[in-house]
């Protein structure tokens, strides 16, 4: 096994650089994106500050459960030709991301959207009585009393999609579930099988190690 | 908290025209507020009690426009707020205060941050909310909580913070809903005490809904009566009484201190309520 390791090192490397990449990438996107997304239907839900923009919280419910239906290898093969504008290839890791993010945007849309529903009504009302606006309601209030849960979403959405680009070897997108797919299971090498689980299983452990231990660290309630 | 100090009719600081306010519950019963008036003269201590779904809470949501009426005038300091645009509104509501049954402070801010919120949102100068800051917690007697999160506070405490961060902006009106409703009798006694000193020093003018008789005979200098909607009776107790063949002495006569039902445990009474406790054993 620990020959096979040596042999295999290049490779493994190579795999979790490109894993990374594609982290970076999408996960960049679902925080930017699928943030304010969140945040927006959040919102224009009932009872909120942009609660007159109704419209637009069905509209971006309905988009949202839409997106979040398809499997994501089809999301992956269906939006081929839209990744093809946006990266330039159909192929490998940046290509890979175009699809992941996509799907990272709005699964992160909806677990913001959760997470802020737990800031009691009652001091977000305070703040509207202080006279404050609907962006202030944002960064003095919600992001200051929900940023625990905001934490644990982040690592959630981050343990999520190191489990989904594995599938991004489907289109090259190569990385550490890709590797896996390929030596592991594809020509029964059980040993990069191993090596490349227990990779996976330190990453998801450090990931939610970090995650649970800041999200603490910021909870004063 | 002496009463002495009934203010002269002035102009009104709130004064409420024709107001209403529908909802359906959802028993597809008509709830809210019916076409109302209300004048509260500048520096009174304004009480309003009733029945739970008397629309007491509503009516006071309706003066900082927490809720919007369907109809009528809300002016508060000479200004219609039903006319203004949204950042006219933010603006006129810097200067009303606003206390909760269950505080609503953020947990995740010290309590200095926490008194320091409305002046933050209303951009005033470092230096000056820490001035302020410092001054009503001072005022409040916490002063050595500045740096403790809320999580860590009793309920009469969390009160006063609400309280230092209502006052903190120096508002001319103070709301305060069911202030005293989640707290026991003498922290409600405390807290009492705190909110008349807050209207004799800062001559801030207060509406105060609750449901407790004791609340209101202690601390208002004037109380309507809400039922189905409406005000339906209004009364100066500013000395503290109540007087016989009203509604609201019914009321005492048949529930003794709370009008929600809920038994009130007994408080000590202040001196110069010995004589009518006495009247309406």
């Amino acid at each position: 096994m620990l020959e096979t390791l040596e042999e295999l090192l290049p490779e493994i490397l190579k795999a979790t650089g490109e894993t990374l990449l594609m982290m970076g990438i999408c996960l960049s996107a679902a925080l930017v994106l699928g943030g304010a997304l969140g945040l927006l239907v959040f919102l224009t839900s009932r009872g909120q500050a942009l609660e007159r923009y109704r419209a637009f919280n069905l509209l971006a419910n309905g988009v949202i459960n839409v997106v979040r239906s398809f499997p994501f290898i089809i999301l992956l093969v269906a939006i081929s030709p839209f990744t093809r504008v946006v990266a330039g290839t159909s192929i490998g890791p940046l290509a890979a991301s175009v699809p992941l993010s996509i799907a990272a945007i709005f699964y992160f849309a909806r677990l913001i959207e959760q997470t802020l529903r737990d800031v009691p009504r009652g001091v977000i009302e305070a703040a509207e009585a202080m006279g404050a606006s609907p962006l202030q309601i944002v960064r003095h209030v919600l992001l200051v009393e929900a940023r625990s849960g905001l934490v644990l979403a982040v690592t959630v959405l981050a343990v999520s999609f190191l489990s989904y680009s594995a599938v991004a070897g489907v289109v090259g997108g190569g990385g550490i579930g890709d590797l896996a797919i390929r030596y592991g299971y594809y020509r029964f090498q059980t040993d990069v099988m191993l090596i490349t689980i227990v990779l996976l299983v330190a990453l998801v452990q450090s990931i939610q190690f970090l995650g649970q231990w800041l999200a603490r660290r910021v909870d004063k309630r | 908290m002496s009463r002495t100090s009934k203010p002269l009719p002035a102009s009104p600081a709130i004064e409420l025209r024709g107001v209403s306010r529908r909802f359906t519950d959802p028993g597809g019963q008509s709830v809210g507020v019916q076409p109302t008036s209300l004048a509260v003269p500048a520096g009174e201590i304004h009480g309003i009690i009733g029945f739970s779904g008397a629309g007491k809470s509503t009516l006071l949501r309706l003066v900082n426009l927490l809720e919007r009426p369907d109809a009528g005038e809300v002016i508060v300091h000479g200004q219609d707020l039903t006319r203004l645009s949204a950042p006219a509104l933010r603006q006129a509501r810097h200067r009303i205060g606003m206390i909760f049954q269950h505080f609503n402070l953020l947990h995740n801010l010290t309590v200095a941050e926490n008194v320091a919120l409305p002046m933050r949102l209303s951009g005033e100068p470092a230096a000056r909310i820490r001035e302020r800051v410092a001054a009503c917690l001072d005022f409040v007697g916490l002063a050595a909580k500045a740096d403790v999160h809320p999580g860590r506070l009793s309920g009469g405490q969390k009160q006063r913070v609400a309280i230092a961060r209502a006052l903190a902006p120096e508002p001319h009106v103070l709301l305060a809903d069911e202030p005293t409703s989640a707290l026991d009798p003498r922290t409600t006694l405390d807290l009492l005490g705190v909110l008349a000193d807050a209207n004799r020093r800062f001559g801030v003018t207060i509406l105060l809904v609750s449901h407790e008789m004791e609340v209101i005979r202690r601390l208002c200098h004037r109380v309507s009566v809400m039922e189905g909607g409406q005000i339906v009776e209004q009364l100066d107790i500013a000395d503290g009484r109540i007087p016989e063949g009203s509604r609201l002495g019914g009321w005492l006569a048949e529930f003794g201190g709370a009008a929600g039902g809920a038994s009130s445990a007994p408080i000590e009474p202040a001196p110069h309520h010995l004589a009518q406790e006495s009247a309406h054993a």
